[in-house]
């Protein structure tokens, strides 16, 4: 118990001192997921509002299929990105194995079904007079949509935070495509895990409290979104 | 009120001037192998008026749909200011100069000023000009006290007159209105009555479906009834 308590004040010592070491680790974490998030996103969103509003044939297989790949695990991804990124692979030219680029991409892979099944839901549980509302008063359909975007921002927003939890924290995918390199692919989960098998539990301890401190931050953010109602036109 | 023979029935429903500003010939829809809208004819020239009426289902809302290009039809050919073809050639130019109503009309999330001036700056309207014409026409509405107010925030009666200043505003050739007088009480129904008389003096075509409008009041140029997806007029007995 006391270990405990003493790695935790250790870690809160790292936090707050500005651990250089420490502080690499949580800036590539941000840097890789939010580059995931913010590649991701727009195309998720237009698949999104295609299986919402779109008739399509196989528009039902494809929503069936995105709701099975949330539940795809990140080892998966991180096994098929490196087959396919390794030296022999198909894409091994590209010579993107053990950098940030291949975990942006594997990130990318993992978050893309959330943004999809949550986006798709949230624009089809919107309004559809928005939409016509939109396109009668002289709206093109790529403004009908972006005007669309904006009346079911709450659920889309969600949908966002919840694509951002899941990458940010994910371990598998990580630390098979990138490899878990010191200053250049250690990111928050991968240090974590490397610190605890060392036993050398102050640092891990740090870095899951920023984590659980950025949870706290999306889900208040995600909560003022929807209590405040109202942004700007 | 009484349906006029087969004979004279088409005759009847070409009851524009001689330049009508919109005609539907052929109009044909149906939904899962069931068909839903089969529309011969219908003409509407400047400034007149067409009371649709119907029975719930009768496909008075997708006839009003397809008209503001929103909802694709099986065949039909439509022609607006002179410009003929199908549906899918004419929509851009009805979604241009035709507003459709919702009987229960959205109002964006954001103030009763920014939804007025929603059309005006989709069609490119300059900034300032934008402010103006919402001014004037919450002025006219008698809906200036409500321009910053959040239009998520408003009954049922006052969602209704933004949307009718929003389309207003825009100066439509043909304002499409579904069931405007639904829900309202009567001193709401006097002043949308009353509002639809003044639309009909600016020269915009209305088509209005509705089972509240006081069928007595004969305002309107002419009325038709919506039958299993059938137009049939109805002659005005006096």
């Amino acid at each position: 118990m006391d270990s405990l308590a003493d790695a935790t004040g250790q870690a809160i010592s790292l936090l707050v001192t500005g651990d250089r070491e420490l502080w690499i680790i949580i800036a590539t974490s941000f840097s890789v997921s939010l580059r995931a998030i913010l590649f991701a996103t727009p195309v998720a969103l237009l698949i999104s509002f295609a299986l919402a509003y779109g008739r399509f044939p196989g528009r039902q297989f494809c929503i069936s299929m995105f709701n099975t790949l949330l539940a795809l695990p990140a080892v998966v991804v991180g096994l098929l990105l490196f087959v396919f990124l390794s030296r022999a692979g198909p894409l091994g030219d590209w010579k993107l194995l053990f950098t940030q680029t291949a975990m942006v991409i594997g990130q990318m892979v993992l978050c893309f079904p959330i943004l999809v099944a949550m986006g798709h839901a949230a624009i089809q549980a919107g309004d559809r007079r928005a939409w016509e509302t939109a396109l009668t008063l002289g709206a093109s359909r790529w403004t009908a949509m972006l005007t669309l975007f904006r009346e079911v921002r709450f659920g889309l927003v969600a949908a966002i935070v919840a694509g951002f939890g899941r990458v940010i924290a994910e371990v598998g995918c990580s630390m098979m495509v990138g490899g878990n390199i010191l200053h250049y692919t250690r990111n928050i989960p991968t240090a974590i895990a490397l610190e605890t098998s060392k036993g050398a539990f102050a640092q891990g301890i740090a870095l899951g409290m920023v984590l659980m401190l950025l949870a706290l931050l999306l889900n208040f953010f995600v909560a003022m979104c929807r209590g405040e109602g109202k942004i700007a036109a | 009120m009484s349906r006029s023979s087969s004979g004279l029935e088409r005759e009847s429903l070409v009851m524009a001037e001689a330049q009508p500003l919109l005609t539907i010939t052929g109009l044909s829809k149906s939904l899962q192998g069931r068909s839903i809208l089969n529309v011969d004819r219908l003409e509407i020239g400047k400034g007149q008026c067409v009371l649709l009426r119907g029975a719930n289902g009768a496909g008075k809302t997708t006839l009003l749909k397809i008209i503001a290009g929103l909802l694709k039809p099986d065949a039909g050919q439509l022609c607006l200011d002179g410009v003929t073809g199908t549906w899918r050639v004419v929509a851009p130019l009805l979604r241009k100069h035709i507003v459709y109503l919702h009987q229960r009309p959205y109002l964006f999330d954001c103030s009763v000023a920014a939804n007025v001036g929603y059309g005006l700056r989709r069609r490119g309207v300059p900034g300032h000009q934008i402010t103006a014409r919402v001014t004037q026409s919450l002025d006219r509405a008698g809906l200036s006290h409500l321009a910053e107010r959040n239009a998520n925030q408003l009954s049922g009666g006052e969602t209704q007159r933004v949307a009718l200043a929003r389309a207003r505003v825009l100066s439509p050739r043909v304002l499409l209105l579904d069931e405007p007088m639904a829900g309202m009480d009567r001193d709401a129904r006097r002043r949308t009555d009353e509002l639809l008389r003044s639309l009909r003096s600016e020269d915009t075509g209305l088509i209005v479906t509705s089972h509240e409008l006081d069928s007595n009041a004969h305002w309107w140029d002419a009325e038709f009834e919506l039958e299993n997806g059938q137009l049939h007029a109805l002659a005005q007995d006096d």
